[in-house]
């Protein structure tokens, strides 16, 4: 057995202790306030078991262990249905950028302590209503004011920021030069006067994303974690921590084996559905998908064991996968006809079928839309030319709105 | 089990390509299309020349006791020059079909001229739209076969077949000389593909596998050729996107290259996706020969790289416009080539069927 498998071994067994209290069962029925404090209870449990931080240095209470112990822990962590994803934008970016480029070390290391414990959280303030997949077109601005800086707009997407303590924030610091050229990089305290909190309700009945309104948001010089203009470097670094989290085949909807067992139960013109052609066709078709997938992710994971920097070809799993997932979930409810009404908005989208479909849109759309990852693709993989961009070297109050 | 090829392994695709590219190109191939029976001698002779014949094969029988790892990637590079010769996928798996089912005898028969290249085979499987039917049209009666094996590839120029027939009351796996068979040309749409219907009249054969196990180790074998295919089709996929990705950044249209409107690279980023799908699952179904999810591991392959082919041929012609149809630019050789290759080892509705049955636990 290699050391991988050993540390997944003893991972497992460290997950399946902690199922009876904090898996899919417990959670059954709970508000998302009691959600959320056994969310908390689960967190702290991993931090002190030693899971929490897996790939972060020890000076900041990680573990100082690769990647791949990470990747290994979340996959089988991901079977359990744990209340983890509060903390999942939390740990994920902000607090490994406020660790990289925090410039008070006491400070940095009491706050990712803090995160690591579950006692606090962060958010990340990026999208704008003019500047999502175009991040360099945001609007909302800080400008100096005494020793620190004040800060005026609007933030939208931002999730989980009505539980959140901390934020990350890229804003516009000086509207006369080019749109990259003008953003600076930030802390800010969620709780500070001047920063409101409006949940959007999405179309599967969530409410994780926010609008956050800042109003005369004053900050100290301290909270910057970019020079001043150089905060889309920044914000680029934290994007690129995005791509190693962890990747799911099935596009974080259910697993293929529920749609085989669907089409065995369900009865289409008097036989079975799995005998039907088109069905079959679909299974084929999806199971081929969803293996190259994870034959392309095991075999990253293998060049990394190595050495080695993966291949390009990981950027595939959320365009692919969230995809197929959506059609996937369109037919299991027609193959459950006028039985695939029920609809239940707290249900899982792991092993609900509606519930799958009715999110579906937003895995498509969240970390990169269809079209933004095929132009990452296109342009970054193969080489083809950058769409056209008016806006391109034109200072950004010249930019026609 | 995916594997991370090793240097040796990199070494064989590397110089495969490098002798490959030197050695075919499609003024050789177009001239193929327009004759019934010809097929590129210098790729075949390279073939042999390059030990490729006898890769997989155990050293005891002539072979260089490598596997499908190291064919598939041979054949990766033959799919992307468009091979212009069908025994290197056939070839190999009459040759596993006797080193697997044969007795001593017939494997000191048939091997060693199989492995240098010498022998070729041919597989005959398929009645019509069925890659592997409940009843063969050929049947195997006291040692002897008898009827058509209709549209197999490589047929006319192989020096022996392994039939699927249709034995007394149950299928049997046999193998024939065919010396003395009537054979008869196919013309095709993708004619060096030497596409024949072999007549068996009291043609001796001999048994290598009776009743189920007859069907067992048929499929067994199309799924080896399936794999190589696999391979064979993502190379061809491979080239075609890199074709597709080198025009839209030369071709210009309304002042700019054409590669920069998105419903262009959106396509030929679409392919990238299919390509690299269908390359995983080949590394994963290579690795996994021998084991008990071989089939399963197969027919994904085998789905997604003829997925992969057909589109990129499709695309790649779309995205040139006009001068992709015209004889001489030869981009119809790969969409022949996706369709010979697509229909060969089963095609993917017989996949598709194979692969739920494994999934949904009703495997034959």
């Amino acid at each position: 057995m290699s050391d991988l498998d050993a540390y997944r071994a003893k991972a497992s067994a460290w997950l399946q202790s902690m199922a009876p209290t904090f898996g899919r069962d417990a959670r059954k029925g709970l508000s998302e306030a009691d959600d959320l404090a056994l969310g908390r209870r689960y967190q702290k449990a991993k931090f002190d078991a030693g899971y929490a931080g897996i790939n972060w240095p020890t000076e900041y209470g990680g573990q100082g262990l690769s990647h791949l112990e990470k990747v290994t822990f979340d996959a089988e962590e991901m079977k359990h249905g744990f209340p983890s994803f509060y903390f999942g934008i939390s740990l994920g970016m902000p607090v490994p950028v406020l660790m990289q480029f925090g410039s008070d070390k006491e400070f940095v290391k009491e706050r990712v302590l803090k995160a690591l414990q579950g006692e606090e959280i962060w958010c990340q303030l990026f999208s704008e209503p003019s500047g999502g997949s175009d991040l360099a077109g945001l609007r909302t601005k800080a400008e100096p004011e005494g020793n620190g800086w004040k800060i005026n707009g609007q933030k939208v997407w931002t999730s989980w920021a009505h539980y959140s303590d901390y934020g990350v924030i890229v804003v516009r610091t000086d509207p006369t030069v080019a749109k990259h050229k003008g953003l600076t990089y930030f802390w800010v305290d969620m709780k500070a006067p001047g920063v409101t909190v409006r949940p959007i309700k999405l179309a599967g009945g969530d409410s994780h994303v926010n609008e956050v309104f800042f109003d005369d948001v004053k900050i100290t010089d301290d909270h910057r974690m970019s020079p001043v203009g150089g905060g889309f470097a920044v914000a680029i670094a934290t994007l690129m921590i995005e791509r190693y989290v962890a990747t799911d085949s099935a596009g974080f909807g259910p697993h293929l084996d529920l749609f085989v067992e669907l089409a065995k139960d369900v009865q289409l013109n008097g036989r079975p559905a799995i005998e039907d052609g088109r069905i079959r066709q679909q299974i084929a078709r999806n199971h081929a998908m969803r293996a190259g997938l994870d034959s392309i992710n095991v075999r990253a994971r293998l060049m990394m064991q190595a050495g080695m920097m993966p291949g390009p070809e990981g950027s595939l799993n959320k365009l692919v996968a969230v995809r197929s997932r959506q059609k996937l979930s369109e037919l299991a409810l027609d193959l459950q006809g006028h039985d695939g009404f029920l609809f239940d908005e707290h249900a899982s989208q792991k092993e609900d079928w509606a519930s799958s479909w009715i999110n579906a849109p937003t895995g498509r759309i969240a970390g990169g839309s269809d079209e933004t990852l095929l132009n990452t693709i296109a342009e970054k993989v193969l080489g083809l030319p950058q769409d056209h961009r008016p806006d391109k070297g034109i200072p950004f109050n010249q930019i026609p709105a | 089990m995916t594997i991370l090829y090793d240097e040796g392994q990199q070494a064989i695709a590397t110089e495969s390509r490098r002798v490959l590219e030197a050695r075919v190109d499609k003024d050789a191939l177009l001239p193929l299309l327009e004759a019934v029976g010809e097929y590129h001698r210098p790729f075949w002779d390279t073939a042999k020349e390059q030990g490729w014949t006898a890769l997989a094969l155990p050293e005891a029988e002539g072979g260089l006791g490598l596997g499908l790892i190291e064919l598939g990637l041979i054949a990766h590079q033959a799919g992307r020059s468009i091979s212009g010769a069908p025994f290197l996928t056939s070839g190999f798996g009459a040759a596993k079909a006797i080193e697997l089912f044969g007795s001593d005898a017939q494997k000191a028969r048939w091997l060693p001229g199989l492995a240098s290249g010498e022998t070729i085979g041919a597989i005959a499987f398929a009645a019509g739209p069925d890659a592997l039917p409940a009843r063969p049209d050929v049947t195997f009666t006291d040692d002897k076969l008898d009827g058509t094996a209709r549209g197999v590839s490589g047929g006319l120029a192989a020096d022996v077949a392994i039939v699927f027939a249709n034995g007394p009351g149950m299928p049997v796996l046999a193998l024939a000389d065919l010396a003395g068979t009537q054979r008869s040309a196919i013309p095709s749409f993708d004619n060096s593909r030497l596409i024949a219907d072999i007549g068996f009249i009291g043609t001796p054969a001999e048994t290598l596998a009776v009743g189920g196990a007859a069907r067992d180790a048929a499929l067994h074998i199309l799924a080896l050729q399936a794999v190589v295919t696999a391979h064979e089709q993502t190379g061809g996929a491979e080239a075609l996107m890199e074709i597709a990705r080198d025009y839209a950044l030369t071709r210009k249209a309304f002042g700019q290259p054409i590669g920069a409107f998105q419903s262009v690279k959106h396509r030929i980023a679409e392919l990238y996706g299919l390509v690299e799908l269908a390359r995983a699952n080949c590394i994963h179904a290579a690795a996994r020969e021998g084991a008990a999810d071989f089939i399963t591991a197969a027919a994904a392959a085998r789905l997604s790289a003829t997925e992969a082919y057909d589109t990129a041929a499709r695309d790649c012609i779309q995205i040139h416009g006009g001068i992709g149809v015209t004889w001489e630019i030869g981009l119809h050789l790969h969409m022949r080539r996706a369709r010979s290759l697509a229909i060969e080892q089963g095609s993917s509705l017989f996949w598709e069927d194979v692969l739920v049955d494994q999934l949904a636990g009703e495997a034959a």
